[in-house]
């Protein structure tokens, strides 16, 4: 804890945000059941966000004690442009996955990762989205029998087309 | 003599056999696949073998579990993101041996390893079963509390350079646990009104998150740097270091056998145990506790695989699971006509020596395709990072998906991957939140019920403790771990001239 | 190949989206069918379901895929099941459990808002006890408790579980002050009988019946009207203490459900493969062995059953001062 590093860029920011995040669950874990009893269901809850609160204003307390900074830029060390996309897209991908189904949406999310991250390539971003969503549809969907959203790809009702189509074994 | 007949029916039918080394190979993939978990193939196994003999269908699930256990800790090597809980500790010192080039020699070290444990779990499931299930009985209440805390003092193990960030991130990670609807009272706690909380945030999707996600964000720093090549010399391990850390592999197995016999923990807990034990006891690494120190390899590989056969014995013996995934099959077993309880062994003594057998089968199996496989596997690292990220980005989202078929997961899983990306990006350890996690339950309900036991009165706790011979020996570990975590014990060790231990050195550990 | 695959599934998804709307029920069902477990894998819910399935799917001709989804005594999967359209591919997957959400403060979706496809079988509660307790049967076990109060320790399950049931219908008639620990399910509880951190369990007698024939605990009397076939020795409380009668026979129950507004002819169709499912000689072999007692109830004679299962139990809990919101607020009538 004596370590003599500098600040990062951000971090005050960031430790403030843990410890405001820490005193808000602590008031939570106070409303769960107050101080009825050591068995209540707050009591643990209570504890740990306590802990949460103390350990991470120390931190903060620490980070201001330290106002020696290392040099680095928010947007250039920490949260470079190409972060910032990528989740992006991740958020695009959580908002679109249910309304769009899972097919059509992983496949923009691979294709337009792909692209970016390679800086063109077309068809080779077409091709290796397209082989590494067959691979997860196959393993997920076909073999584990995982039923992600469907979406506007009616793809419950091809497999089980196809599987009548292969005799019916399915 | 009967007994060693039907040890040897999984190995002298050759559709057994074959089964065994399917399952096997199936669970090292399933393991190595954040968000596949054993539980979830064993569960699928029961409608698929549902019209099969009670034999093959078992041939398959113990391959599949036996191969799984292990599996996890391929990418927990090659990637940083632990495949299955069981392997988080492996990640520790495994990715940095990956990323000196070293992935061969450390899959050849988990594998050999992962053996040898499973092997110990398998001799104690053969010889002491009874005994062990009896002794896992014993525990109340307030040792599993007591276990809980324990564990709960690894976070002084896993935190890396600074002790405070990881008190919190362990506090973080038991808040975690505790959200949802209370199961003892149904009284909701952190659920803000949401009934998609009622359920809590499942455990998996916080571990994807805070390893698969932050992980491939954290690698896009690193978008254009070549990847590392990696020396693929030797694999199999030399008999010499095999024997070296043969005494360590010993200890850290039979805690894998104990914590797995007990119902309700399981390798994830045995892991981390281990590997606090090994950094405990090993007084001069080669190299540094989190820099891809051997030993820290060794030890949870030895223990999640001996925790395998520790899970069977209470399953066995008395039908009682002791993990998830023997509650699964004995549920398999119940579909089969079989009345699994303590009638099992008596009644029917040939299903035992059969599952024994089909272990000690796949145990072998998994050292065989464990070997074999690694030139491939660790193409996987020198791939390109454009396509690697979106990649484990994608398994990550689909992977938590599946576990509980939640959509509400995958925005969890997302949420924490985000968070964990900035906690480590400031220094923060992300291994004690996922501790936090898996202890949460162990710790709240236990304490509780021990509590409650005593009709409220701590008075009444500590006088248990105190007059159980059990319940004092745990204490006293909890005690004696907890002091010497102190700086203050440490100090004075050092003033009386000891010489610090490999916990003073860690100080300086990177967390990668 | 990709090219082939792509162009099969595209023809393919015309033709199913052509005929999926047109002729709906006939071609039920056209795609896997969910099956949503409200329990975990591995419980008696998830096995009983997993045991059943497979008979009726071969009545259906078709896929029913089971998933687990656990949170919330089940609550999370009675929502999500009645968060879906209303088509016959999502089934619920259930026990008692939602016909107490409403009292237990857990919401109002509860089965009323679902069509009972088949209550496939109720289990009997049993009386437990760590073979170190010092009585063997209810008189004695009363005597105890109320000689010693609040020492004997009972396992429960949470509020509105099984345990927490029985216990309140014990109390109700005999003045019994014990210590109740709760636990996530019967399973655990019964291993801390047998480790001895608890002293009782109400548990269902499936879960208990292999520990008792095995001398890990002792049976103390079946909460029924009459002994069970499984275990003939045993007296049944209703019997051996008539003032219990009224109450019995109670006990937990497995269901399969549709939401409410699925077409007919396709709860027709899923009630025919259930019933076959219910009536399969294995799955009444295995159940039987396990002490449950096979009801295959459907239509009006279901709805009945978990009417009158509704209002006994919603009303015990009141009385026993467990229950968060009266059952009288949802018009449940007393019986």
């Amino acid at each position: 804890m004596h370590d003599k590093r500098k600040r990062s860029a951000g971090e005050l920011g960031f430790n403030g945000l843990l410890f405001l995040g820490s005193l808000i669950l602590l008031w939570n874990a106070y409303k769960i059941s107050g101080f009825e009893s050591l068995s209540s269901p707050g009591s643990l809850p209570m504890a740990v966000a306590f802990a949460m609160v103390v350990s991470s204003g120390l931190i903060l307390l620490e980070n201001f004690r330290t106002p020696d900074r290392d040099g680095t830029v928010f947007l250039r060390d920490i949260l470079p442009p190409v972060i910032i996309v990528m989740m992006l897209f991740i958020a695009g991908y959580a908002v679109l996955l249910v309304p769009l189904g899972f097919l059509p949406t992983s496949f923009l999310f691979l294709f337009l990762s792909i692209l970016y991250l390679q800086r063109g390539g077309l068809v080779f971003a077409v091709s290796v989205s397209l082989f590494a969503l067959i691979c997860v549809y196959v393993v997920f969907r076909v073999i584990f029998t995982v039923l992600m959203p469907a979406g506007i790809v009616p793809e419950g009702e091809i497999l089980a087309a196809i599987g009548r189509f292969f005799g019916g074994a399915n | 003599m009967q007994a060693l007949e039907y040890f040897l029916i999984p190995w002298l039918d050759l559709k057994l056999l074959f089964l065994v080394a399917a399952g096997t190979f199936a669970g090292i993939y399933i393991g190595a696949i954040p968000g596949l978990s054993v539980t979830m193939a064993v569960s699928i196994l029961i409608g698929f073998t549902f019209t099969w003999d009670v034999y093959p269908a078992l041939c398959l699930m113990v391959g599949i579990f036996m191969g799984g256990v292990y599996g996890g800790s391929r990418t927990a090597i090659l990637l940083n993101i632990p495949g299955a809980p069981a392997a988080i500790a492996t990640a520790m010192d495994g990715y940095p041996l990956a990323q000196k080039g070293l992935a061969g020699e450390a899959i050849g070290i988990a594998t050999v390893m992962s053996f040898v444990g499973g092997l110990i779990g398998i001799a104690v499931l053969a010889i002491a079963a009874p005994t062990v299930s009896e002794f896992a009985l014993t525990f109340q209440p307030r040792d599993y509390m007591l276990l809980a805390l324990l564990g709960i003092l690894l976070v002084g193990s896993l935190s890396g350079e600074s002790l405070i960030k990881g008190i919190f991130a362990g506090a973080m990670g038991l808040l975690i646990g505790t959200v949802g609807m209370d199961p003892l009272t149904a009284e909701e706690r952190f659920t803000f009104g949401f009934t998609q909380l009622w359920g809590g945030i499942s455990f998996i999707a916080v571990m994807i998150g805070m390893f698969g996600v932050s992980e491939a964000l954290a690698q896009l720093h690193h978008i254009d740097k070549q990847a590392v090549k990696q020396k693929i010399g030797r694999i199999v391990p030399n008999w010499s270091s095999v024997r070296k850390y043969l005494p360590l592999s010993l200890q850290t197995s039979s805690i894998g056998v104990i914590i797995g016999a007990l119902p309700g923990t399981g390798g994830d807990i045995a892991a981390l145990m281990a590997y606090d034990h090994a950094k405990r006891v090993t007084k001069n690494p080669e190299v540094p506790f989190g820099q891809g120190a051997k030993e820290g390899l060794v030890a949870p590989e030895t223990a999640n695989n001996a925790a395998v056969g520790g899970a069977f014995i209470p399953m066995l013996t008395l039908g009682i699971p002791g993990d998830a995934v023997t509650a699964i099959m004995i549920g398999a077993l119940f579909i089969h006509g079989l009345n699994p309880g303590p009638m099992l062994m008596i009644d029917q003594p040939q299903m035992f020596w059969f599952i024994t057998g089909a272990l000690m089968l796949a145990n072998i199996f998994m050292l065989i395709f464990g070997l074999t496989g690694i030139r491939i596997f660790t193409k996987i690292v020198e791939m390109p990072r454009s396509v690697l990220i979106p990649l484990i980005l994608l398994l990550s989202i689909v992977g938590s998906y599946a576990v509980n078929n939640s959509i509400t997961d995958v925005y969890w899983m997302l949420a924490f991957g985000v968070l964990g990306y900035f906690m480590k990006t400031y220094g923060y350890q992300l291994g004690p939140v996922i501790l936090g996690v898996i202890l949460s339950r162990l710790l709240d309900d236990n304490w509780r019920r021990a509590i409650l036991s005593e009709n409220g009165s701590l008075a009444g706790l500590f006088k248990g403790i105190l007059t159980s011979p059990l319940s004092l020996v745990l204490f006293t570990m909890v005690v004696l771990i907890f002091v010497s975590q102190t700086p203050v014990w440490r100090r004075l060790r050092r003033k009386a001239g000891i010489p610090a231990t490999s916990h003073d050195q860690d100080t300086t550990g990177s967390g990668a | 190949m990709k090219n082939t695959f792509v162009k099969l599934a595209a023809a393919f998804a015309v033709t199913t989206g052509v005929m999926g709307g047109a002729a709906f029920a006939q071609d039920y069902p056209a795609k896997e069918i969910q099956g949503i477990i409200q329990w975990g894998a591995g419980g008696s819910t998830d096995t009983v379901m997993r045991t059943v399935t497979p008979h009726a799917e071969e009545v259906l001709g078709g896929t029913v895929v089971m998933k687990n989804m656990t949170g919330g005594v089940g609550a999370i999967a009675t929502k999500f099941v009645y968060a879906q359209q209303p088509d016959g591919y999502t089934l619920l997957m259930g026990a008692e459990n939602p016909l107490l959400y409403k009292v237990m403060g857990l919401g109002d979706v509860d089965y009323s808002e679902f069509i009972p496809i088949n209550i496939l079988a109720r289990g009997v509660p049993i009386l437990v006890a760590n073979n170190d307790a010092p009585f063997d049967d209810f008189a004695g076990m009363v005597a105890h408790i109320q000689a010693n109060p609040n020492t004997v320790k009972f396992g429960s399950t949470g509020p509105g579980g099984l345990a927490s049931v029985v216990t309140a219908m014990l109390k109700s008639k005999t003045d019994l002050q014990v210590t109740e620990v709760p636990y996530d399910g019967d399973g655990p509880a019964l291993t801390a009988l047998q480790g001895g951190a608890i002293d009782v369990m109400p548990a269902v007698l499936g879960a208990a019946i292999e520990g008792i024939k095995g001398g890990r605990m002792k049976a103390i009397s079946l909460v029924n009207d009459q002994p069970s076939e499984a275990l003939p020795d045993l007296a049944a409380l209703g019997q051996s203490n008539p003032e219990y009668a009224d109450y019995l026979p109670w006990g937990p129950f497995f269901g399969v459900f549709v939401k409410n507004g699925t077409p007919d002819d396709v709860v027709a169709k899923l009630t025919e493969a259930y019933a076959a499912g219910a009536q399969n000689e294995d799955f009444v072999k295995l159940m039987t062995e396990r002490g449950y007692i096979i009801e295959s109830l459907s239509g009006q004679p279901a709805a009945d059953f978990l009417n009158n299962w509704q209002s006994v139990t919603a009303w015990l809990i009141q009385d026993a001062g467990l229950a968060k919101v009266s059952p009288e607020d949802f018009g449940i009538p007393r019986p």
